[in-house]
Parts: C-alpha cells; structure tokens; sequence
C-alpha cells in the first residue's frame, strides 16, 4: 500500500516535470545566445570603460547621459522614427491592397503570387545593393531605363541630398516589407467566410462599404501580428543602410542601430554603444505596447 | 423605386466589371514589373563587360556567359562561400527544429503552469534584432570561445529563429487531432514514440515549411556573420560577396552574377513552401 502510494506519487512529479523537460533545449538556447546578451547590454551600459574596451568600473548613467547629450543623436533618433513609420505605415497600406487583389480571380493568379514573393526571400544586403547600382547616376540601371523610353533627355542624379538617399532606403525597406503583409492580408481573407459578401450585397452594399465593413474588421488578427513584427524588423533592420550609405553623410541617414554598430566597432565607445542598445529596446517596448493596447481595443484576442 | 435601382445596378454591372478588370490587370502587371526590375538589373547586368556597365543600353551589348563562369571557377571563386552558407544555415536550422519540436510540443498538448511565461520569453527575443544585441552576442561568445567560429554562427541563428520553430510547429501541432497519439498510447506507445511515430510524420507538412523557412532566413542572414566572422574562409556568401565590391571599384557585373546564384536558390524554395507558411505564422498563435 505505502509503496504504491509512493510510486504514484513519483509518476506524479514526474508529471509534472515532463513539460519543463520538453521546454529544456528551446529555453536553454534562447537563455544562452539571446538573453545573456541582453543582460550583457543591460551591464555594460552603465560600465566605464578603458581605451582597450576593458571595463573600468562603474559608470551610472554616464553613458546614457553622453548619448543623449550626443549632438547627432536627436537626428539619428527622428530618422529611426521616420524609417520605422514610413516603411511600415506604406507597406501596410500597399500589402494590403495586393492580398485583396491577389484574393480575386484572375488569370495567372499563380504566377503573380509567385513573383510578389521575391523580395521576401531575397537577402536585403543583395537587394538594397542592387538598388543602390539602380539609382547610380553615372551608370546605373534606372537612368538607362528611363533614357531609353524618353521619359529624361539627359541622366538625372536621384540622389543629390541625404535626404533624397533616406527616401531611397526607405523604397527599398518597403519594397522588401510589401510581400509579407500580402501574404498575411491573403491569410486572412481566404478565412473569410465568402456567405459574407453574398449577403452584404443582397441587402446593397457597395464595394467600399463591403471592404471596411467586412473585410478589414475580419483580416485585422492577422494584421495586428504582422505589424508588430514588421515594427520590430524595420526599427532593427541594418543592412539596407548600410548597404546604401552607411549612415554617411555625417550620420543624416543614420538609425538607431547603424549608429550603434558605428558606436561600437568603429569609435571603439562600448558603454554608450551598449546605452544606445537599452535605449532601442525601451522604445519599442513602449510601441509595440502602446500599439496593441490601441490595435486590441476592438476586443480581438489575436 | 427600390426595385428599379436594383434592376439598374445589374443592368450596368457587365460593363462596370469589364472596367475593373482592366484596372485589375494593369495593376497586377505594373505590380510584376516593379517587383521583378531589380532581378533583371541584377541578371542582365551580370552578364555584362565592365565597360558595358557604364553604358546607357538597357541591355547587354554582349551576353557574357563568362562572367556567371568566372565568379564560380576562378580563384576569386563564391563556392566556398555558397557551401559556407549551406553548412551554417543548415546546422542553425537542424538545432532551432530540435529544440523546437519538443518545446512546441509542450505548448500544443499539455497544460503547465508557466506556460504564458514561455510564451512572453519568445515575443521578448523577437523584440531584439541581433544586431541591438551585437555587443552583448561578442562577449558572450568571446566567454565561450566561438568568436570567429562558424559554430557560433549557427547558434545565434537557431536562437534568433526559435520563436519561428515554436510558433509555426506549435500551430501545425494545434492543427492535429490527438486522438491518434492517446489511441497509440492505450496500444501501449511511450510518449516519445507517440510523438515520433505518429505525430512527426502527421506534421511533416508542417514541419517541411519550418525547415525551410529558417533555413533560409539563415541563409539570407548578414549582420551577425559580417561583424562575427573575420576569417575568410568562414564567411558565408551574403558577406564573401563582397570580395567583388573593391575598395576602389565595384566589379558590378561580377557582384551581381554572384547575387544571382545566392539569391535564385533561396527564392524557388521560398515559393514552394509560400501557401503554408503564411497561414501558419498568422494562425499559429490563434489557433487554440
């Protein structure tokens, strides 16, 4: 009797172990390659350190205070904030109107499907190096293109201000964001029970009255996941940059993290490129969170 | 009246529909042809003399098949880089499934308490792109002694894709019915050979499109492996392609007929495995 109870009590614990046991190898990688840096940043952004990067002792604030103090960094932080919006505001809106095209029948339909997928799985160093060869003025590929219509008699340079380069970067950062809100849209709406709209237009409705009545109210679950990730990805994306300009001329086409990766292996400054790292991540905290609290108002529970 | 605006609306609908047709189709067309210019700059200009690169044809004056030879061939060849890739992408993929695949198993059939917790861990590291992170990921592998090391490189990419494993396997997991496994269990299964015999090859969709979805975003991967591996021996392709981007000049049409071979393989993966991986990313967390 005791010894059964024992045992019962045995296979009871390892019950309830089991499910931490599967969790194990998943934990303990994401615990040793992402976390642990994490803290990392945490430690070192408020550590003095040496010409040689050897920590020195502790440093407070000091960091954080030398970044914001920075003369380029409100710059750098407006660009993050433009780049983040303005990739994912237009890609969104773009997205959305090709999953909604690509869900109607049409002849090829495949084929379309199949080209929009491109960007989404091309390496973003190759396409923004691309780009940056296509936009050239001397020789680049946009220039001879538009020559040869008659569109432009004589080369154009498309990139004559910092400026004109970031709206560049930031084509390219749509150019390759695009596909992956069209796919979510699609997702969405090929959920989309089609009775719906028979009944919509049985009692009137018009196509524009079926679309924000029906149609974004029902693919919005889909979407809210695919904005926050997309506000994650584009606020973090480095290589389109860097590919493009560098961050160059004097940091005017610089975000949050090429600043951070020049901070950090070019100027050697650790503490305030570990501060700079803190700081990206408090931000989008802050909005992503702000942006499900206003997205899930609707009552959704995506 | 009602009746007579109704007779009308489909009066004017053959014509009406035919119109947005053509609206339909002019959209989709531009859509391609913006979508595909950059692959055909990059394939076309691949095939192109230096010289030609400079010039305003919109195609190659001469198709130079040598260029596509030459950055495979030469001494400058990209294989060693290409095969680089496919043993770090393929190595992060292998260890993001296995430890995925128990991980998702947990959160698709049992019930524990910490389970939100896991879950919130898993939106966490998504929040951090490696590169935030670059400072933090060199000391750590500094600590371990993996910098420079290909094998380090797999690790950042497994755990930087664990979110993905579990999410899209978690999904695929909800999405079957676990009868089959306690039917397997009462014939006298363990656990593990319920998961392994009946569940993993009900899955193999499922589990096929995580694959390759990490595989390639592994492949496509550039930051890390720019900043972390300094060898050249070591470095995958989307940094070894750089051997074209001189320090004085750029050998364009070299540059870019190694991108075509980096890129076309990647893409024709990516359209086999489209249709289930986004119905998966979406619903993998609403499913329930």
């Amino acid at each position: 009797m005791k010894r059964e109870e024992k045992a019962k009590k045995k296979r009871g614990v390892r019950q309830v172990l089991t499910p931490y046991l599967y969790l194990l190898p998943s934990f303990l990688l994401m615990v040793l390659m992402v976390f642990l840096p994490i803290i990392t940043v945490f430690y070192r952004s408020m550590q003095k350190f040496s010409k040689a990067g050897k920590i020195k002792g502790y440093a407070g604030f000091d960091n954080f205070d030398k970044v914001l103090g920075s003369s380029k960094f409100m710059g750098v932080f407006q660009n993050t904030v433009i780049w983040t919006l303005a990739v994912v505001l237009i890609s969104t809106l773009i997205g959305i109107i090709i999953g909604m095209v690509l869900n109607t029948e049409f002849r090829g339909r495949k084929l379309v499907r199949a080209v929009v997928v491109f960007p989404w799985a091309t390496s973003l160093i190759i396409q923004a190096s691309v780009w940056k060869f296509i936009i050239n003025t001397d020789h680049g590929a946009l220039n001879a293109l538009l020559l040869k219509l008659g569109l432009i008699d004589s080369a154009r340079n498309f990139t004559s201000s910092p400026a004109a380069w970031f709206a560049w970067e930031i084509w390219v950062g749509i150019f390759v964001t695009v596909p992956f809100v069209s796919f979510c849209t699609l997702s969405g709406l090929q959920s989309i029970d089609s009775a719906l709209y028979e009944a919509a237009s049985i009692d009137g409705a018009n196509f524009t009255q079926k679309t924000f009545r029906i149609t974004l109210p029902l693919i919005k679950p889909s979407l809210t996941v695919a904005t926050v990730l997309n506000i994650i990805y584009v606020f973090n994306s480095f290589p389109i940059i860097w590919a493009m300009t560098k961050g160059d001329p004097a940091s005017k086409t610089d975000t949050l993290v090429t600043y951070l990766y020049k901070l950090a292996f070019i100027n050697g400054e650790n503490g305030q490129a570990a501060a700079v790292s803190v700081l990206s991540f408090l931000f989008l905290c802050i909005v992503s969170a702000i942006y499900m609290a206003w997205y899930g108002k609707g009552g959704d529970n995506a | 009246m009602s009746k007579k605006k109704r007779t009308e609306g489909a009066a004017r609908k053959p014509g009406q529909r035919r119109i947005s047709r053509v609206f339909l189709y002019l959209f989709v067309i531009i859509l391609c042809l913006v979508t595909l210019y950059p692959y055909f700059v990059m394939v076309s200009y691949g095939f192109r003399s230096q010289a030609d690169i400079m010039s305003e044809n919109v195609l190659p004056s001469k198709w130079m098949w040598e260029n596509y030879w030459y950055v495979l061939t030469s001494n400058r060849s990209i294989v060693r880089y290409l095969l680089n890739s496919i043993f770090i992408a393929s190595g992060a993929t292998g260890i993001a499934i296995l430890c995925g695949i128990p991980a998702a198993y947990a959160l698709a059939r049992m019930n524990f308490t910490g389970k939100k917790i896991f879950m919130a861990i898993i939106v966490v590291s998504q929040m951090f792109s490696p590169v935030v992170l670059l400072v933090g990921i060199q000391r750590i592998l500094l600590t371990f002694g993996l910098n420079n090391s290909d094998f380090g490189l797999i690790l950042i990419d497994a755990a930087f894709n664990q979110a993905f494993a579990v999410w899209l396997l978690q999904g695929t997991f909800r999405g079957i019915s676990p009868e089959m496994e306690q039917a397997s269990r009462i014939d006298g299964c363990t656990r593990g050979q319920s998961i392994t015999r009946v569940l993993l090859p009900m899955a193999a969709p499922g589990i096929v499109t995580t694959l390759i979805f990490i595989f390639i975003n592994a492949w496509n991967e550039y930051t890390i492996a720019f900043v972390m591996i300094s060898d050249d021996k070591l470095k995958p392709i989307t940094v070894g392609i750089n051997l074209f981007n001189g320090y004085n000049m750029i050998e364009w049409n070299h540059l870019f007929a190694a991108s075509v071979f980096a890129t076309i393989p990647v893409v024709i993966l990516f359209m086999a495995i489209e249709k289930n991986l986004v119905s998966g990313l979406t619903s993998g967390g609403v499913k329930s």
